[in-house]
C-alpha cells in the first residue's frame, strides 16, 4: 500500500506549483460519435448496441473540463451507458516542473448487472524536458459507488513519455490497494488470509495489484492511431487469469475537416475494485466535430499557446514589426504566418516571460499562428480569429499603412 | 583557344548567369504537394493572376496547409475556397477595392458572411476602408454569433461611426462573455451597446 506520507508530499508539491491563472483564452470543443459497440465477457451473453456519444470539452488556460456520455440503444429504448466527467487543473511548467490536480466521476456500464460509478481524485507532479519527453509521479484515491464490498482505493503510480518522430510513447506503472469483503475460505475450503474476521463466512482482506501499461499515439495527416497494452502484477486471489494481459487499438480517420471514421477494439482487463469483469470489445462509428476539434493531446502535460497571457505587435523601424509573446515557464515559442511563407520562426527569449521576434510584415490583412513547446498552432490571444480550413484557427492582423 | 577551353568557358558563363537566379528562387514552396494538388494550386494561381486577384493568397494557403501537415484533399479544398472567395469579394466590393479590403472581404466570405453584408458595409463606408469591420465580422461568426446578428450589428456600429479600435475590442470581449455562459448573439448585442455611448450625440444607432 502507498504510504500516506508520500502521497501527502506529492499533493503538497502539486499545490505549491500552482500560480494564479492569467488572462482568459480558451476554447470549447464538442463532438458526437455515433456507431455500434459490441462486447463479450466470460460467463455473460455477448451484447451489441447502437451508441450515441456526445463529448464536450472546455480547454482553458489552466483548467480543462470534459464530459462525455454514451447512450445505448438496446431494443427500442435508449439508456445511459458509460459516462464520465473530469476536471484537470494544470500549473505552468516552472524549471521543468509542472503539476496537475485531476478530479473525475465516471459510470461504467457493461450490462444490467455489471454497472457502477466511481469518483476519483489524483495529483501528479511532472518533470518535463522541452515538451519532448517527461516523467510523472502520481497519487490519489478512488471511491467506487454501489460496490458495497470494497473500501476506497489508494492509487499510486509513475510514468514516462517521449515523443519520437510523429509518435508519442507512454509507459506507466500504477498500483491499486484497497480493502474488500471476501469469503473466509476459497472454493476448496482452504482458509484465506484476512486482515480481520467479520463473521464465520467472510472477512476483510487487503487486496492490491499493479498495472504496467504501454501506449503509442501516432498521427499524421488525416489518420490518428492509438494502441495500448498492459500486464497486471498481483497474486491469484486479486488478479484473474483473464486479466493478466490485455491490448487494444483504435483508429480515427478524418474524411472531412469535421467528420471522421472511428474504429477500435481489443481487450479490457477486469476491475476488481469495482467488480467489473474483463471483456473484449469492438466499436465502429462516425465522429462529427461540431467545432474545430483538435483531438485531445497524447502528451500527458502540454504547454499550450492558450497559456500566453499577452500578445503585442509594434513597429520596430521602417520595415520591421516587433512581435511579443508573454508566457513563462516554456522552452520554445514559435510564430508563423503568411508573412513568413508559413515557415516557423523561433522567437527569442528576452525576459522571464517575454519572447520576441522582429519580422517584416507589410500593410494589409495577415494571418498567423503561434505555438509553445512544439504544441499545436493556435491564434495568438487578443487577435481576431477565423477558421483556417484545416480544422484549426488563425489569428488575423490588420496592418494599417 | 581550343574547342575544349571554349566549351568550358561557355559552360562556366552559363552557370555564372543562371546560378544567382536559381539561388534566388529558393526551394520549391510546393515541393511537398502531390502532383494533382500542386497542379491545382498552380492553375488557381494563374487564374488569380489573370483576373487581377492576389495570386500569393492561393500560394500562401497551400503553404499553410503544408506547414500544418494537412491532408492533400483539405489543401485542395482550402485553396479553391480562397480563390473563389477572393473572386467573390472582388465582384462584391468592386474593382476599386484595395488588397487589404479584398483580403478582409475574402476572410468574411470564408466565414460564411453573405455578400449583401459586404456590399452594405461598402455602401455605408463613406470612403473609409472596411477591412476592420469585415475581419471582426469573420471573427464573430467563427465564435458562433449568428451571421445575421453579426452582420446587422457591425453594420449598425459602422454606420454610427464606430472606429476600428472599438470594433477590434469586440471579439475578445464577446469571447469572454461566451466563455462565461452567454449566448454568442446576446454577448455581441450586449457588448455592442457599450460602444455607441462613446460616439458623438446623434451618432447613436437605434
Amino acid at each position: 500500500m502507498f504510504e500516506p506520507k508520500r502521497s501527502t508530499i506529492v499533493v503538497a508539491l502539486s499545490l505549491a506549483l500552482f500560480l494564479p491563472e492569467r488572462g482568459v483564452s480558451a476554447q470549447l470543443v464538442s463532438r458526437l460519435q455515433a456507431g455500434a459497440i459490441s462486447s463479450t465477457s466470460a460467463g455473460l451473453v455477448p451484447s451489441s448496441a447502437f451508441s450515441l456519444t456526445p463529448d464536450v470539452r472546455y480547454d482553458g488556460h489552466a483548467l480543462k473540463l470534459a464530459a462525455r456520455g454514451s447512450a445505448w440503444l438496446n431494443g427500442n429504448a435508449f439508456q445511459l451507458a458509460d459516462a464520465d466527467a473530469s476536471g484537470t487543473w494544470t500549473s505552468p511548467i516552472v524549471h521543468h516542473l509542472g503539476a496537475q490536480l485531476i478530479a473525475s466521476a465516471d459510470r461504467t456500464y457493461y450490462d444490467a448487472v455489471n454497472q457502477n460509478e466511481q469518483i476519483e481524485a489524483r495529483a501528479r507532479v511532472h518533470l518535463v524536458f522541452s515538451q519532448q519527453g517527461g516523467l510523472w509521479l502520481e497519487s490519489g484515491v478512488a471511491r467506487p459507488w454501489r460496490v458495497a464490498v470494497v473500501s476506497s482505493v489508494d492509487v499510486a503510480g509513475a510514468g514516462a513519455w517521449a515523443q519520437v518522430g510523429g509518435a508519442t510513447l507512454t509507459g506507466s506503472y500504477t498500483n491499486f490497494a484497497f480493502t474488500r469483503l471476501a469469503s473466509a475460505t476459497d472454493s476448496t475450503g482452504t482458509v484465506q488470509s484476512c486482515t480481520s474476521q467479520t463473521d464465520n463466512s467472510s472477512c476483510l482482506r487487503q487486496s492490491h495489484f499493479s498495472d504496467v501499461q504501454g501506449s503509442v499515439h501516432w498521427e499524421k495527416s488525416f489518420v490518428e492511431l492509438n494502441a495500448q497494452t498492459g500486464y497486471r502484477f498481483g497474486n491469484a486471489s486479486d488478479v484473474t487469469p483473464d486479466s493478466r494481459r490485455w491490448a487494444s487499438a483504435s483508429a480515427v480517420i478524418w474524411f472531412a475537416s469535421d467528420a471522421a471514421l472511428v474504429v477500435g477494439g481489443g481487450r479490457q482487463p477486469s476491475n476488481p475494485a469495482r467488480g467489473l469483469p474483463a471483456r473484449n470489445y469492438a466499436n465502429l462509428g462516425v465522429m462529427f466535430a461540431a467545432w474545430p476539434s483538435p483531438t485531445a493531446g497524447a502528451v500527458p502535460i502540454e504547454a499550450r499557446a492558450s497559456a500566453i497571457s499577452k500578445f503585442d505587435i509594434a513597429e520596430a523601424g521602417r520595415s520591421l514589426e516587433r512581435l511579443q509573446v508573454h508566457i513563462a515557464g516554456v522552452q520554445t515559442v514559435e510564430v508563423m504566418g503568411d508573412f513568413t511563407d508559413w515557415q516557423p520562426v523561433e522567437m527569442v527569449q528576452r525576459g522571464r516571460d517575454l519572447w520576441e521576434a522582429l519580422l517584416p510584415i507589410g500593410s494589409g490583412v495577415h494571418q498567423l499562428n503561434v505555438r509553445v513547446d512544439g504544441g499545436r498552432w493556435l491564434p495568438p490571444p487578443g487577435t481576431p480569429t477565423m477558421r483556417d480550413g484545416f480544422n484549426g484557427e488563425v489569428g488575423v492582423l490588420v496592418m494599417q499603412q | 583557344m581550343n574547342a575544349r577551353v571554349r566549351r568550358g568557358l561557355a559552360a562556366f558563363a552559363a552557370l555564372a548567369l543562371t546560378a544567382p537566379a536559381l539561388v534566388a528562387q529558393g526551394p520549391d514552396p510546393l515541393a511537398r504537394l502531390d502532383s494533382s494538388t500542386r497542379a491545382l494550386v498552380l492553375a488557381l494561381e494563374d487564374s488569380a493572376r489573370a483576373e487581377g486577384l492576389p495570386a500569393e493568397a492561393v500560394l500562401s494557403k497551400a503553404q499553410e496547409g503544408v506547414a500544418k501537415h494537412a491532408p492533400m484533399a483539405a489543401i485542395a479544398r482550402a485553396v479553391r475556397t480562397v480563390f473563389l472567395s477572393y473572386r467573390e469579394a472582388r465582384a462584391t466590393l468592386g474593382a476599386k477595392a484595395d488588397r487589404t479590403e479584398l483580403s478582409a472581404g475574402a476572410a468574411a466570405l470564408q466565414a460564411g458572411i453573405p455578400t449583401t453584408a459586404l456590399s452594405d458595409l461598402r455602401a455605408s463606408g463613406h470612403g473609409k476602408s472596411i477591412a476592420v469591420p469585415l475581419v471582426v465580422l469573420a471573427d464573430l461568426v467563427t465564435r458562433g454569433v449568428p451571421r445575421d446578428v453579426a452582420s446587422h450589428t457591425i453594420l449598425q456600429l459602422w454606420t454610427a461611426g464606430a472606429g476600428d479600435a472599438d470594433l477590434l475590442d469586440l471579439p475578445k470581449a464577446v469571447g469572454q462573455d461566451i466563455l462565461s455562459g452567454a449566448a454568442p448573439g446576446d454577448a455581441l448585442l450586449n457588448r455592442a451597446r457599450t460602444i455607441p455611448l462613446r460616439l458623438p450625440p446623434g451618432k447613436v444607432p437605434e
